[in-house]
């Protein structure tokens, strides 16, 4: 009986460590790949609401290549800007992307605002991260309703600071429409997207 | 992270975003149950019960163990017990608390009411590989809830499939009585009954108010 | 020279004892895990809204049954009674960390799509029930091929789901719209819930109703 029990325990340490052993060897293995993709997914985001071209299959290596030729990383006060400077001749404007990360409804909703040279005029908008109900809160992904932002500005004429995101009543510079159905994610959105707007305010008047 | 209360995640969790209808996990039990309520309640207590603790306990573990230093103090956190991120190991880790704590059920329903025991029979040991309950504790992690929210969480989402599963009993025992065309028979027509209570629970994602 | 062996090639007929083709065809197909057995319906329903994932999801199962297959029969003389479902939980746990890592390193839209559902092949139905019924009683080789044989059946029915569900659910096959956005709504509610609930059942409905009625073989 002992022995059986001896065994048993024996071969469980044996399994498990063997099991252990091969995950942490390829997790090293992957490691380098893996971060490698990660930073990639973020480096693309980034230039996708800036509006830099490259290729649609593009690999994690030359993703990074684009982002390191074509965008410049600023720290300024507390703030990570992205800022794409477009070649003289290209008819591009220069574009700054910022990070916002807030919780949502469901969990973090995580993206990029991009402005233009103003610092006022919203020149696109990305969640790369959001939990919300799919069919409701999840369509702030959507193309449609991040389109709205194009153009739009985080100042409205009065000086306001701040965009607004309400279906109905009069339409402003700083006002879009919400989805029917997901007020709360659309709150929580307008909060989040206010927090990110107020630093950038203070940090480009000073 | 979310700052929706626990309380909010937990009845979110039973109607809207209920794990069987809306993130189809733990079907499996779903579909072979024989369509006699009692089993269904007493496997639906079974699963509440460990999908609550497990959650909790796992929750610990991901936290207090598996992440790495840097992690934690990003998230604010007390350090971990290792500093190195073992993260990769978190299935395995789970699923080791999972079926350990399903034994340690086994064991104590056995010793303390035997009848119970008899009663859900080879359903007990099955509960480890429910998808739910492993899902639940993935789904805590993604979503960067806290300790209450995991709970709320947890429970909810048992609370949610045992509805689930209560519901799809109570309708199998109708449909016995039902003229079913010979391919529609058994799993199929329980899938497209399924498709209509998930339609329902749709319903359901207006009703989620916070303060 | 009179008791000359013939040399030990792997093939269906030789190393399997002649039952390699018929535990190919079972699994695949009379015995198919999906809809005979009725197992597996979590990842069947979650990942199939696009084909693409199906199909990923497909070669993950094929990948994690037939190698933890192997592995629980190679050790099926040495593991203890009273561990060896924790035992077979611990192989397959691996194989699907393993195929997750690789995935996350290869492949990472598509393990953003999958999400934690790469995770829950561990608790998938299929796989256990394979290792538990099959893999703990038979030789190694012939439990590979109920391995791949079980996996190529449900990847089969996979496909054909997602095929579906991204067709009437997005308009696209494959990502490239096919369904004109002019003419064709598409039908959101085929790639949420519902839709997939809705799904399965019809594919199971007809697959029975082709393999005729309740007993008699319809080779198909």
């Amino acid at each position: 009986m002992k022995q059986g029990s001896f065994y048993t325990l024996g071969y469980a340490g044996a399994l498990g460590s063997v099991c252990a052993l091969l995950l942490t060897a390829a997790s090293s293995f992957t490691a380098p790949y893996r971060l490698a993709n990660a930073d990639a997914e973020m480096k693309r985001n980034i230039l996708d609401v800036l509006g830099v071209r490259y290729s649609p299959d593009a690999s994690s290596r030359q993703l990074l290549e684009v982002f390191a030729a074509k965008v410049k990383q600023e720290d300024s006060g507390e703030l990570t800007l992205y800022r794409y400077i477009p070649p003289a001749d290209s008819g591009e404007v220069e574009t700054v992307a910022v990070a916002f990360a807030g919780p949502g409804l469901w969990g973090p909703i995580k993206g990029l605002i991009a402005l233009g040279p103003d610092a006022e005029t919203i020149r696109g908008l990305t969640f790369y991260e959001q939990e919300e109900t799919p069919g409701l809160g999840g369509e702030i992904a959507s193309q449609s309703f991040r389109e709205q932002f194009e153009g739009k500005k985080i100042v409205d004429e009065a000086g306001n600071v701040g965009i607004i995101i309400k279906s109905g009543g009069q339409s402003a510079i700083n006002k879009v429409d919400a989805i029917t159905g997901a007020t709360m994610t659309c709150d929580k959105v307008e909060v989040i997207l206010n927090e990110a707007v107020r630093k950038i305010v203070k940090e480009f008047k000073k | 992270m979310t700052e929706t209360s626990a309380i909010v995640i937990l009845i979110a969790a039973i109607l809207t975003n209920n794990i069987l209808l809306t993130n189809f996990l733990g079907m499996c039990s779903f579909v072979a149950c024989s369509g006699q309520i009692r089993t269904a309640v007493g496997l639906g207590i079974a699963v509440t019960f460990v999908l609550t603790m497990t959650t909790a306990i796992n929750y610990a573990v991901y936290y207090g163990i598996l992440i790495s230093a840097e992690e934690a103090a990003e998230l604010g956190r007390a350090a971990p017990l290792l500093s190195t991120d073992i993260t990769h190991l978190s299935f395995i880790v789970f699923i080791a608390v999972i079926a350990a704590f399903v034994q340690l059920v086994e064991m104590f329903v056995e010793r303390f009411s035997p009848r119970l025991y008899f009663a859900l029979g080879i359903f007990l040991p099955l509960i480890t590989v429910n998808c739910a309950i492993l899902g639940a504790s993935l789904f805590m992690v993604i979503r960067g809830y806290n300790f209450a929210q995991s709970v709320g969480f947890g429970f909810g989402a048992g609370v949610g499939w045992a509805l689930a599963i209560i519901l799809m009993a109570g309708l199998r025992q109708k449909m016995n009585y039902s003229n079913i065309p010979e391919p529609f028979r058994g799993v199929p027509i329980a899938m497209i009954v399924t498709c209509v209570i998930a339609m329902a629970f749709m319903g359901f994602a207006g009703m989620v108010a916070i303060q | 020279m009179a008791n000359s062996q013939p040399p030990l090639v792997p093939c269906s007929k030789g190393l399997c004892g002649g039952k390699g083709l018929l535990t190919l065809k079972e699994g695949a197909w009379s015995n198919n895990p999906l809809a005979i057995q009725m197992l597996g319906i979590c990842s069947a329903l979650a990942v199939t809204n696009r084909l693409e994932s199906s199909l990923v999801m497909g070669a993950a199962l094929i990948f994690v049954s037939a190698c933890s297959n192997l592995f629980v029969s190679l050790l099926r003389k040495h593991t203890p009674h009273r561990i060896r479902m924790i035992a077979e939980v611990a192989i397959i746990a691996t194989f699907v960390i393993l195929f997750d890592q690789f995935l996350k390193a290869f492949y990472w839209d598509m393990s953003k799509q999958l999400g934690p559902y790469v995770g829950l092949i561990i608790t998938n139905c299929i796989v256990m029930g394979r290792a538990e019924a099959f893999a703990l009683q038979n030789p190694p080789l012939l439990s590979v091929v109920d391995g791949v044989a079980n996996g190529l059946g449900y990847a089969v029915i996979l496909a054909i789901i997602g095929f579906f569900r991204e067709l009437f659910g997005t308009g696209q096959f494959f990502g490239c719209v096919v369904l004109g956005g002019e003419w064709y709504t598409p039908n959101q509610l085929m790639i949420l819930a519902p839709g997939a609930f809705f799904a399965l059942g019809i594919v199971i409905a007809i697959f029975n109703a082709l393999r005729g009625p309740q007993g008699e073989e319809n080779k198909k």
